[in-house]
C-alpha cells in the first residue's frame, strides 16, 4: 500500500478547519492544520504537501490570495496543487468570481463553505 | 476648493470681460485664468482643475454651448455660469439645459458678477460636500456588508460543515432520532445562509458594473439549462416543466448568470407554490424591438391584496414562521432589479387559486446608462 497523501489546510476558523480535517482524515488522508499565512508557509518550507486546501479571507481579506499568489510564483511550490476555500463570493470589495478572476489567481480549484463531503473528497481526489 | 482659495476660469473672446472679471475676482481671494476661445479654455480646463467656470455663449469657433456640453462630461460637479451678450431667455435656458447653473447678461457691473459668483462657489462647496459624504456613505456600506458576511456567515458555514461530518457518519454513530434532528437544524441554517447570500446579492448590487460583462444571449438555452436544473424538483412535487420556444429566437444583450437566476428563480416558484400534477410554462416569443418571456403555473396563485406588495424586500405573501413553503421574501426582488438592469421591466398577473403569470419584456438591443 502507498504512503497516505498529505494534505495541509490553511484556515483561521479552527472549527471549519476541524470539521474538514475530519472528513479528510476519514478518506485516509494525513491532514495538518495551519491557523495562519506564516504557520502554513513554515509548514510547507519543513515539508511539501500533496495538496493544500486555502482559505482566501484570513485575517486580512486578502491574505489567501498573497500566499496563492507567492506560491504559484515560487519555483519550489509552484507544483503542488492549491483548492481556494471561499464563503466571500459576493462580499464587496472583493468580489471575486473563480471564472474572471481564476485565471489571475492561478489556484487549481475552488470550494464554497461549507461543501458537502462528497465534493471535497471528489475535488481533492481529482488534483493529488 | 482644495485649500482656502477658488479657482475660477473665464472663457471669453472680449479681452475687456477677461480682464474685468480677472480685476474684480482677484481681489476677493480668488485664483482667476482665462482663455480666448472654447478650445484653449477646454485645454486650461484640464490643467486648472476650476471650481467655477464663466463661459460666453457666443464665441467664434467652438460656441459656448459645446464648451459647457463639454465641461459637464468632464466633471459635473464644476460649476458653469453662462456671460451671454444677448440675454433672451431662450438661450439662457438652452445652456441650463446643458448643466449651467446661473447665467450674466452682458454688461454686468461688480457687484453682479460678484453675487453670482458667490452663489456658484456656494453651490460648488454644496456639491463636494454632498460627493465626500456619498463615498463616506459607500465605504461604510461596503465596510457593513463585508463584516456581516464575515461574522455571519463564517460562524454558520463552520456549523454546517460540523453537521456535514456528523450526518456523514464519520464522527461515529448516532440514533436516528439524534440523525433526524440534526438534520433539521442543517436545513434550517442552511436557509439562513441562503437568506444572508441573497440579502449580500442584494445590497451589493450595481448595475452598471454588471453591464461591463453584458454579451450575447440566447435566451431560449437560459430557459433550456434552468428547467433541466428544476428536473429534479418538479419530479418530487409531481409538476410538469413545458417550454414553449420559436427557433432563432434573437439575442439580447445581458448577463447570462443574472438571466439564469430570473429563470431559476421564476420557475422555482411555479412549482414550489403549486399542487401535485400541476405545471409551470416558460413561453418565449418576440414583439417589435423586445424579447418577451412569460413564466406562468396553475399553481396556488396571489391573492390580489398582495399584488403591488411582492417585489418589495422582505415581503411574503405568507409570513408566517410556520408557512408550508418557506421563502426569503427576497427573490422576486432580485428578479425586478436583474430585470431592470437589463433595460427590462416586469408585471404579473395571477388568480388566487388558478396561478400566476410573471410577465418580463427584455429590449434586444439595450445600451446601459452611464449615469443615474
Amino acid at each position: 500500500m502507498s504512503q497516505k497523501k498529505r494534505i495541509l489546510i490553511v484556515d483561521d476558523d479552527p472549527d471549519f478547519a476541524a470539521a474538514i480535517q475530519k472528513i479528510l482524515t476519514s478518506a485516509h488522508y494525513d491532514v495538518n492544520v495551519a491557523g495562519s499565512v506564516n504557520d502554513g508557509m513554515r509548514m510547507i518550507e519543513e515539508e511539501i504537501p500533496d495538496l493544500i486546501l486555502l482559505d482566501v479571507m484570513m485575517e486580512k481579506y486578502d491574505d489567501g490570495f498573497t500566499m496563492c499568489y507567492d506560491l504559484k510564483h515560487d519555483d519550489r511550490y509552484r507544483g503542488i496543487p492549491v483548492i481556494i476555500v471561499t464563503a466571500v463570493t459576493e462580499v464587496t470589495g472583493l468580489k471575486f468570481d473563480p471564472e474572471t478572476d481564476g485565471e489571475y489567481l492561478e489556484a487549481d480549484d475552488y470550494v464554497q463553505k461549507p461543501i458537502s463531503a462528497e465534493a471535497l473528497l471528489t475535488k481533492v481526489a481529482k488534483l493529488i | 476648493m482644495s485649500g482656502e482659495r477658488a479657482r475660477i476660469l473665464v472663457i471669453d473672446d472680449e479681452k475687456v470681460i477677461r480682464d474685468s472679471c480677472t480685476r474684480i475676482l482677484i481681489p476677493e481671494g480668488n485664483i482667476v485664468k482665462s482663455a480666448e476661445n472654447g478650445d484653449t479654455g477646454l485645454t486650461l480646463f484640464r490643467e486648472f482643475h476650476p471650481d467655477l467656470v464663466l463661459v460666453d455663449l457666443k464665441m467664434p469657433g467652438k460656441s459656448g454651448m459645446d464648451v459647457l456640453e463639454e465641461i459637464e462630461s468632464i466633471d459635473p460637479n464644476v460649476v458653469k455660469i453662462v456671460i451671454t451678450g444677448y440675454a433672451t431667455v431662450s438661450s439662457a435656458v438652452d445652456a441650463m439645459k446643458k448643466g449651467a447653473y446661473d447665467f450674466i447678461p452682458k454688461p454686468f457691473t461688480p457687484e453682479e458678477i460678484l453675487l453670482i459668483v458667490g452663489r456658484g462657489l456656494e453651490k460648488r462647496r454644496l456639491l463636494l460636500e454632498s460627493e465626500t459624504l456619498k463615498v463616506e456613505q459607500e465605504r461604510v456600506r461596503k465596510n457593513m456588508i463585508s463584516l456581516v458576511s464575515h461574522e455571519l456567515r463564517a460562524p454558520l458555514a463552520a456549523t454546517v460543515q460540523y453537521l456535514e461530518v456528523i450526518l456523514g457518519g464519520m464522527a461515529g454513530e448516532i440514533s436516528s432520532e439524534a440523525k433526524e434532528m440534526i438534520n433539521r437544524c442543517d436545513i434550517r441554517l442552511r436557509e439562513m445562509l441562503e437568506l444572508l447570500r441573497k440579502w449580500l446579492s442584494l445590497a451589493t448590487f450595481d448595475s452598471l458594473k454588471m453591464a461591463d460583462h453584458f454579451e450575447n444571449i440566447d435566451l431560449s438555452g437560459v430557459a433550456r439549462e434552468s428547467i433541466e436544473v428544476l428536473k429534479s424538483l418538479a419530479k418530487e412535487k409531481g409538476i410538469q416543466l413545458k417550454l414553449e420556444a420559436p427557433v432563432n429566437l434573437s439575442p439580447i444583450k445581458g448577463s447570462k448568470v443574472s438571466l439564469e437566476e430570473i429563470f431559476h428563480n421564476l420557475i422555482s416558484n411555479g412549482i414550489k407554490y403549486n399542487k401535485a400534477g400541476g405545471w409551470a410554462k416558460v413561453k418565449l416569443y418576440e414583439r417589435d424591438e423586445e424579447v418577451w418571456v412569460e413564466i406562468s403555473d396553475n399553481g396556488f396563485g396571489i391573492n390580489e391584496e398582495h399584488l403591488p406588495r411582492i417585489f418589495d424586500e422582505f415581503y411574503r405573501v405568507d409570513g408566517r414562521r410556520n408557512a408550508p413553503i418557506k421563502g426569503s421574501g427576497l427573490g422576486l426582488s432580485i428578479v425586478k432589479r436583474l430585470v431592470e438592469a437589463h433595460g427590462g421591466m416586469i408585471d404579473v398577473e395571477s388568480r388566487f387559486g388558478e396561478g400566476t403569470t410573471f410577465r418580463i419584456g427584455f429590449p434586444k438591443f439595450f445600451q446601459p446608462q452611464k449615469e443615474g
